[in-house]
């Protein structure tokens, strides 16, 4: 089985080491890991503002690159949703591309939708000496349906405890452009969202999406909280640091 | 199309800004949200105790209202005659200004000086109330919030909770002018006390008013009728005390049997309040027959458009299905964050944000299709599975078709797109970034202040990268 990973734009600039550990994890599952060399965003930030002629160039171009491989392993929800559900619609109407992005969106999957729901992969090679609670990010809960998928792998970490939040499929007020236009809504948000991390006390929050982990993290740091430590999915499962 | 000129939408971004702010308005919103949540779920559990299921009740009321929708024309014909055959009057309205226009014209024939009202959004949408003080009418809400509302002169923040925005304290500093009588200290266990104060001052305006004023929940075709779904009783007194009943609705709020309001009820008073169905629930047809104990003489329907009949057959149809019960709103952390006032006009939450642009003119509401995370909250408790993010991402899309959109942000947006379309380019300017945000970051390695993003600093630390991008440690990673 050869797929290609496609690591985000945001995982590229901001936290290279969630796409490291995204390749660790995958390798461990015996999968051949390409990243195709091209890759940049998947032009979601053009398709919310509006612009679908931007959006259908990126979704072109990400396609282009893609469709070449059994699978598309993705660790986020939120640009997943995109290529998945958004790239059909987009090019819905063009009859050379519409196809491909079908057919495209059929092959693509978010990291641990992929490991449980593809691969039945149950033995992730890491350890987590504490306790963690997920954060259930909006676009891999209610586009993707992925709910049970990270829980099952990080119960299966050694020494990981899994604490429930209140409201953990609550928004925590990202939403990508929204977090920098409505600057204080947004925070007003992830305000609530700190809160219920507050009270279970967890070693680290976790979470499958870098824009809301980033956001929760910046908030928590600002709020004063400078011990939980704030974890992508992919770091915990794959261990073994960067 | 309704005019944009008493909507305050343009300054949703200032608004907000102060909403956030206001601390009394956060603790009564805080206090409130855990209890729509909560009793909505336990309402909508509670439906496989009636062996039903959530999801094919929520397909089948889609339905009934797209159906509805496909020939509302015919079913506004067929409940026209159908009101008429009863004694109703049915009269149509393009506008708010025609709406205050009909009523107006109704009193005056009827020599009313005093209308009572029970919930009306619709009389929002026309600024009724203003238009009735002007022509020598007075107009007295009833429903509990919409009275506190009308007693601090302000507007429903809310479709089903008009005065959510209030706590306690402010309620009895109003009451107290209002009735004349020294302030007193209050807690929640005066609330019963306080409800049966503003009944007892209510109930004089019942027995006196000429005109009742009221809204419906729907309208049902095959029978002439208005159903009303209240929890208060006011809406009974309203409806049945005085000797004219006018009731103003949108043309959209028909269905065509009882048996389809039927179904509909499954879902809207466990959407709205979790209730399995509402204290009250008033089917009210024609006029007060010879026999009857009571009932109005005289029974008017205004049907408004008011921008309604364009949304039909377009790309927005589907919000037509709304039945205002308010689980989108109640679901929704940005409205949870800010209260309805903000949004600027009669309709609040992801309703409002794609309502208003709609009714009001997109140009007179550019913020409100932006003002959603896109987290679809709202659409997973939709009981007629509006699509909400995706009405207010085709708003986006409309505002960039006509250039609506500001051409700082157009320019960013492209030169962003041009940059993500030529990978080397691309890849050299995040090397840059990378290396310029870990630059940025202060002694504890945080970036507090960040010129390109102000909104996200404002509340938010933002911990920098490491200095190199995942492409560039993976190229070398293979060159080794």
């Amino acid at each position: 089985m050869r797929l290609a990973l496609y690591v985000t734009c945001l995982v590229d600039l901001m936290r290279p080491s969630v796409g490291f550990a995204t390749l660790r994890l995958l390798e461990a599952a015996g999968c051949e890991v390409v990243v195709p060399a091209d890759q940049t965003c998947c032009g979601q930030p053009a398709w919310s503002a509006g612009n679908r002629a931007l959006a259908a160039d990126l979704a072109k171009k990400a396609i282009a690159e893609l469709e070449g491989y059994d699978y598309v392993v993705i660790p986020s929800g939120s640009c997943t949703d995109q290529i998945r559900n958004v790239y059909p619609q987009l090019l819905a109407d063009d009859a050379a591309w519409g196809p491909r992005a079908r057919a495209l969106a059929e092959r693509t999957y978010e990291l641990t939708s992929f490991l449980v729901d593809v691969l039945h992969f149950a033995t992730p090679p890491a350890e987590f000496a504490g306790s963690v609670t997920y954060h259930d990010s909006c676009k891999g809960l209610r586009a993707l349906n992925i709910k049970q998928q990270p829980r099952e792998l990080l119960l299966k970490v050694k020494g990981l405890s899994l604490q429930e939040m209140p409201d953990c499929e609550e928004c925590c007020g990202f939403g990508g452009a929204f977090s920098v236009r409505f600057g204080d809504v947004s925070t007003q948000i992830v305000d609530r969202k700190c809160e219920s991390i507050a009270t279970v006390g967890a070693t680290a929050v976790v979470g499958g999406d870098l824009g809301c982990l980033m956001n929760i993290e910046g908030r928590l740091r600002r709020r004063g909280d400078e011990t939980t430590r704030v974890l992508h999915i992919a770091e915990v499962l794959a261990g073994g640091g960067n | 199309m309704a005019t944009g000129k008493h909507s305050q939408a343009m300054f949703f971004q200032v608004r907000a800004g102060l909403s956030v702010k206001n601390k009394l308005l956060q603790s009564a919103l805080q206090k409130a949200k855990p209890l729509f949540v909560g009793k909505r779920a336990k309402g909508v559990a509670g439906l496989a105790d009636d062996g039903l299921d959530f999801e094919l009740l929520r397909s089948t009321c889609e339905n009934i209202r797209n159906r509805v929708l496909t020939d509302l024309d015919v079913w506004l014909d067929i409940f026209e005659q159908r009101a008429k055959a009863s004694g109703a009057e049915v009269l149509w309205a393009r506008d708010g200004e025609e709406i205050c226009d009909l009523v107006i014209d109704v009193a005056r024939r009827h020599g009313v000086s005093k209308a009572v009202k029970s919930k009306s959004m619709l009389s929002e949408e026309a600024h009724l109330n203003e238009a009735l003080m002007a022509a020598g009418i007075q107009p007295v809400e009833t429903d509990l919030g919409e009275y506190i509302v009308q007693l601090a002169g302000e507007t429903p923040s809310h479709i089903i909770a008009p005065a959510i925005h209030k706590n306690i304290g402010q309620v009895e500093a109003l009451f107290a002018k209002e009735h004349g009588r020294p302030l007193q200290a209050r807690t929640s266990a005066d609330i019963p006390a306080m409800a049966r104060e503003a009944r007892q001052v209510l109930r004089q305006h019942f027995l006196s008013a000429e005109m009742g004023i009221s809204g419906a929940n729907f309208l049902i075709a095959e029978t002439g009728s208005a159903a009303l779904v209240t929890n208060e009783g006011n809406g009974r007194m309203v409806t049945t005390l005085p000797k004219v009943h006018v009731v103003i609705t949108g043309i959209e709020k028909i269905v065509p049997t009882l048996e389809d309001f039927a179904t509909l009820m499954r879902l809207l008073p466990r959407s709205a309040t979790g209730q399995t169905i509402s204290n009250y629930v008033s089917l009210l047809t024609g006029t007060k027959q010879p026999g009857d104990s009571e009932g109005p003489e005289k029974t008017v329907f205004i049907l408004v458009d008011n921008g309604r009949a364009a949304l039909l057959g377009s790309a927005y149809q589907d919000m037509l299905r709304c039945i205002r019960c308010g689980a989108c709103m109640n679901h929704c952390p940005v409205y949870f964050s800010l209260g309805g006032h903000a949004y600027g006009w009669v309709y609040p939450g992801p309703m409002g944000s794609v309502l208003t642009p709609l009714l009001t003119g997109i140009e007179n509401a550019l913020d409100l299709p932006h003002a959603s995370t896109g987290c679809n909250q709202c659409g997973s408790v939709c009981p007629v599975r509006i699509p909400l993010p995706e009405l207010m991402h085709r708003l986006r899309e409309e505002q960039v078709e006509r250039h609506l959109q500001p051409w700082s942000q157009r320019l960013a947006l492209t030169a962003w797109a041009w940059l993500a379309s030529n990978p080397v380019l691309y890849r050299w300017t995040m090397r840059r970034a990378a290396r310029y945000l870990n630059w940025l970051a202060d002694d504890s390695g945080r970036i507090r202040i960040f010129g390109l993003a102000p909104g996200w600093t404002a509340g938010r630390d933002l911990t920098p990268p490491a200095g190199k991008t995942f492409h560039e440690l993976y190229a070398a990673r293979k060159r080794a």
